[in-house]
């Protein structure tokens, strides 16, 4: 075996052929140390009470809250209207500014700011836009469009129409990371493929659909997986517009638990519900790849 | 030449609406962040007493001082009513005390100095029966400074958030610059696993890393520390940083190293003379990403903080509990934003870059 031979014995080659796992090592240990360890160390603690015995009962408690139940639906349906609405219009943008047209790069310069924005300064701003007096409605009777009587209540919504406003929200701040995703693979397939496709006579939608979009699949892919994990764990902006158990996701009943219930009991639940959030972002993740079929192609290049 | 002239015609109609779209869009992405940055210049008055708010914060306070049976009376222009309005208390008299809280309120509410000498000098003019109006400059900056001021421990968080990010950028650039290294120029197993690590490693939220490293850091005693934190953030950073420097190596030919070697030079001194300083930009860069990463985060420094929190969230807090009027908030978001947003600007190319070499 060779793990018995010290480092110096080897020869050179052998030698040359561990290099890159020494550079790798670190990462190793770190995700080891700092990723791995608490991760198991929650996973552990989810099944255990305040005084150390193990029990169910934290997941038991949670599948007996409506409330639960109500996160998981509104988790739901933020994630899949998010992530589709997110999508078609990044990749709108995408192509638009890859037809390069005059002033798109000061175009691209203004559309990335907004993923730049801490998460807390987009609370601020939209609850500053959208307080009945904030900058929207007074700028809606600035120009005229609506008088005194005829406020919005943004924030005073049922819960579908609160569940809409957050959509709209996520999909300002998020767009601009999506498209840069997609524009950089846009950048990657090479004009002469989409030209090759003109010369064969195909029209603009047939060159989208059949050779822009089949080449960009693994970006694509990229983009919905990363979008997916984040947009199930969407919290910070529902608080801070319309604070806590006004609009019930799954994140936020974690933190709710952790850091506002302020028992050793609670925390449990929170730990437990965090446990089951990532199990939830990983299954829709792996749901996903299966889904688009990215299993299949690398089963193929295995091969 | 009727045809061409249609045809002529459609692509300029086609261009028109082009840049209509364009410029909609624009107006949705700028809209937002124009108002963030204005309420941070206005006023309490401004924010408060006028109704429709301005769109943009006025430089100056234009004020009316008069005299009446019952004393003096001193007026505000409100630009919405478009008209004087009474302002501070019903009526005061040449009074030191009445005076000096007439001082105060004028610099609370419009952020303008007005100092009880030059009140005296405008109520002698009021004297002669005619009312005396007078321009001062508003204080733009006032809510920033107010805000360091007023939220507790705001300026020693700016310090901490700082330190932060220092240590998050030298542990994930040199642990991820590394291992980016491997990337570019080795094969070896186990690599696309790893290129998916930052996938895996988002998948577990965030908070639920930051619940048991509390535990974790408290016996290393680098709980409620800044280094600590930075421990926790480097996990997310490491992975983006082999992302990013795996491309900005993989953008420098081989070729280069190789001519080096042949001119004597050693494998590493080949990479220290040639390879690293070609790639320090993408290096600079890749810090600027993970400064913006760690400086960004609320939630687990929300959960890994006690005494020493970072300065998201001071602004969290600040606008959870309502601490703070909105103006107030805006301008700590801004102070918090704009950092983040100038080095997104100029690392912009290189985000590009890195998701271009970023497949699943």
């Amino acid at each position: 075996m060779t793990s018995t031979k010290s480092f110096l014995s080897l020869d050179k080659e052998s030698k040359k052929k561990m290099v890159p796992y020494l550079l790798i090592a670190p990462v190793i240990i770190y995700y080891f140390l700092f990723w791995m360890f608490p991760v198991i160390n929650a996973i552990v603690e989810s099944f255990k009470s305040v005084d150390g015995v193990w029990t169910f009962d934290n997941y038991l408690y949670i599948f007996k809250n409506p409330v639960f139940y109500q996160a998981l639906f509104n988790t739901g349906f933020i994630v899949v209207f998010s992530v589709t609405i997110e999508f078609v219009l990044a990749f709108g943008l995408a192509l638009l500014i890859n037809t390069k047209f005059k002033g798109s790069s000061i175009f691209l310069f203004l559309a990335i700011i907004p993923m730049s924005l801490p998460a807390v300064a987009v609370g601020a701003m939209w609850s500053s836009g959208l307080a009945t007096r904030g900058w929207l409605n007074s700028l809606l009777m600035t120009i005229g469009l609506i008088d005194d009587g005829g406020k919005f209540l943004f924030l005073a919504g049922g819960r579908m129409a609160t569940m809409w406003l957050i959509i709209i929200i996520d999909a300002w701040t998020v767009i601009p990371f999506v498209m840069i995703i997609l524009l950089a693979g846009l950048q990657g397939i090479g004009e002469d493929v989409r030209e090759a496709g003109a010369v064969f006579g195909g029209t603009k939608f047939q060159i989208l659909r059949k050779i822009t979009m089949p080449m960009l699949k693994p970006t694509i892919t990229t983009a919905m997986i990363l979008r997916i994990i984040s947009a199930i764990q969407i919290w910070l902006i529902i608080v801070l517009l319309f604070g806590f158990n006004r609009l019930p996701v799954l994140l936020e009943q974690v933190v709710l638990n952790y850091d506002q219930l302020g028992a050793a009991y609670f925390e449990r639940i929170g730990l437990a519900l965090s446990v089951l959030v990532a199990l939830i972002v990983s299954a829709a993740s792996v749901f996903y790849l299966k889904v688009s079929g990215s299993f299949e192609k690398e089963a193929v290049q295995n091969e | 030449m009727n045809r061409m002239y249609k045809r002529q015609l459609r692509r300029s109609a086609k261009r028109a609406s082009l840049y209509i779209v364009i410029t909609g869009i624009l107006i949705i992405i700028i809209l937002p962040i124009f108002f963030l940055f204005s309420f941070s210049f206005m006023s309490d008055y401004e924010t408060y007493s006028e109704w429709p708010k301005p769109l943009v914060p006025s430089l100056k306070a234009e004020f009316k001082l008069d005299k009446e049976v019952d004393g003096y009376h001193l007026f505000i222009f409100n630009r919405s009513e478009n008209d004087f309005m009474p302002f501070g208390p019903l009526s005061f008299h040449d009074d030191a005390g009445e005076l000096e809280k007439l001082q105060e309120f004028v610099k609370r509410q419009a952020n303008c100095t007005l100092p009880v000498s030059k009140i005296r000098e405008y109520m002698h003019k009021a004297d002669s029966g005619t009312p005396v109006t007078f321009n001062l400059r508003k204080k733009l900056l006032a809510n920033y400074v107010l805000f360091f001021q007023v939220v507790n421990g705001a300026p020693k968080a700016v310090l901490n958030s700082l330190m932060v990010a220092l240590a998050t950028i030298v542990i994930s650039l040199s642990i991820g610059g590394m291992a980016g290294f491997a990337f570019a120029r080795y094969f070896f197993k186990g690599k696309n696993l790893l290129k998916l690590s930052v996938l895996f490693v988002r998948m577990f939220p965030a908070v639920s890393i930051a619940i048991p490293m509390v535990i974790i850091l408290g016996r290393m005693g680098l709980y409620d520390q800044p280094l600590g934190l930075s421990l926790v953030y480097s996990v997310g950073q490491i992975s983006m940083s082999i992302w990013i420097t795996a491309s900005v190596f993989m953008s420098i030919p081989v070729s280069l190293e190789e001519a080096a070697m042949v001119f004597g030079t050693s494998r590493v001194g080949a990479f220290w003379h040639i390879t690293l300083p070609l790639a320090l930009p993408g290096l600079a860069a890749c810090a600027m990403y993970s400064f913006i990463g760690s400086w960004n985060e609320v939630i687990s420094a929300v959960v890994l903080t006690q005494f020493n929190p970072t300065f998201p969230v001071v602004v969290y807090k600040a606008l959870v509990g309502s601490q703070g009027q909105i103006n107030l908030i805006t301008a700590g978001s801004v102070a918090q934003a704009l950092p983040a947003i100038i080095f997104t600007l100029i690392i912009r190319k290189y985000i590009i870059q890195m998701w271009s070499g970023v497949k699943v």
